[in-house]
């Protein structure tokens, strides 16, 4: 096993758990997945010391169960920023074709953005979970604030895409929906390895 | 896709509407508007099926036996978490309460 030097973020996939590795309440589907050696997508949320909460896909929605992983299982992890080439041609699925058209305008922000949700777990593992109404999720890391006007600018380009798309932005503190902060609330959902909390400014650390 | 209605007993209509959340995975729009006086009407429509008891159990510990302001409550949820839905409710309550 290779050793671990890094703590995994939110929606990284981490392939290497094992279904002995779930809890004995776990469903079969669960079990089925990882034993089909299919990764796990990292969650927001608290984990024992030497694990990671991670979160198992499978087909629906309704089927999304949640665990934590022994950072020592790690075999590989993928990050959202591996994954922005979606190859699509015409015959793909919109939300690939809306990530390939995306794609360019992203990489001239200057901030390192990503795909996550379906398409990512389509692209990173070739399963085919993505349909003809399947939204495109992206994530934007914001070390820094994220202006609200350029936040409206950026969402004006999204809602230009041939599918829904719904875009993270990854702050210190947490996630903020780029929407929420695009319009005019005072106070917006951010959430946080301790849950959720309504802030007026997403990049000011939260006591834990 | 699911649709949910709920009704709790409530005091006076509230004064004003709101609007709250937003649409996109693990979050929700809240709607609320004044309702006819004593009542607190929920409509919820879901993309996770199977979900009524657990909706169910959150109105009740937040409505029942509050005497909450009379409403018509729309919500659009896309997959959101207890303490996600909670928060938002609360959000919304907030900005219909007078001040």
């Amino acid at each position: 096993m290779p050793a671990i030097d890094f703590q995994p973020h939110a929606h990284d996939l981490l392939w290497g758990m094992s279904a002995a590795q779930l809890d004995a309440g776990a469903p079969d589907w669960a079990r089925e997945v990882l034993a089909a050696a299919q990764p796990v997508v990292v969650r927001r949320g608290p984990a024992p010391a030497g694990q990671v909460a991670v979160g198992v896909r499978g087909r629906g929605r309704e089927q999304r169960y949640a665990s934590c992983m022994p950072l020592a299982a790690i075999s590989r992890r993928v990050a959202p920023e591996q994954l922005t080439e979606a190859g699509a041609g015409q015959d793909a699925w919109p939300a690939l074709r809306a990530l390939a058209w995306l794609a360019p305008q992203l990489d001239a922000l200057a901030l390192s953005w990503g795909v996550t949700g379906g398409a990512g777990y389509q692209l990173a593992t070739g399963v085919a979970v993505l349909h003809a109404n399947s939204d495109l999720d992206l994530l934007l890391r914001a070390p820094q604030p994220l202006e609200r006007t350029v936040a409206a600018e950026l969402l004006a380009l999204l809602d230009r895409a041939l599918c829904r798309v719904d875009l993270q932005v990854e702050t210190p503190a947490g996630a903020i929906a780029l929407r929420e902060w695009a319009g005019p609330a005072p106070q917006v959902l951010l959430k946080t390895n301790h849950g959720p909390l309504l802030v007026g400014d997403p990049w000011q650390e939260v006591a834990a | 896709m699911e649709t949910l209605s709920f009704a709790f007993p409530a005091g006076l209509p509230a004064s004003r509407r709101a609007q709250v959340g937003c649409v996109g995975s693990g979050d929700l729009e809240v709607l609320l508007e004044p309702g006819q006086a004593g009542s607190l009407n929920i409509q919820v429509v879901t993309s996770v099926n199977g979900s009524a008891e657990r909706w169910r159990h959150l109105f009740e510990r937040m409505f029942a036996g509050a005497n909450p302001p009379a409403l018509n409550v729309d919500i659009h949820d896309f997959g959101a978490t207890p303490g996600v839905v909670r928060l938002r409710l609360e959000q919304a309550l907030e900005e219909v309460s007078d001040v």
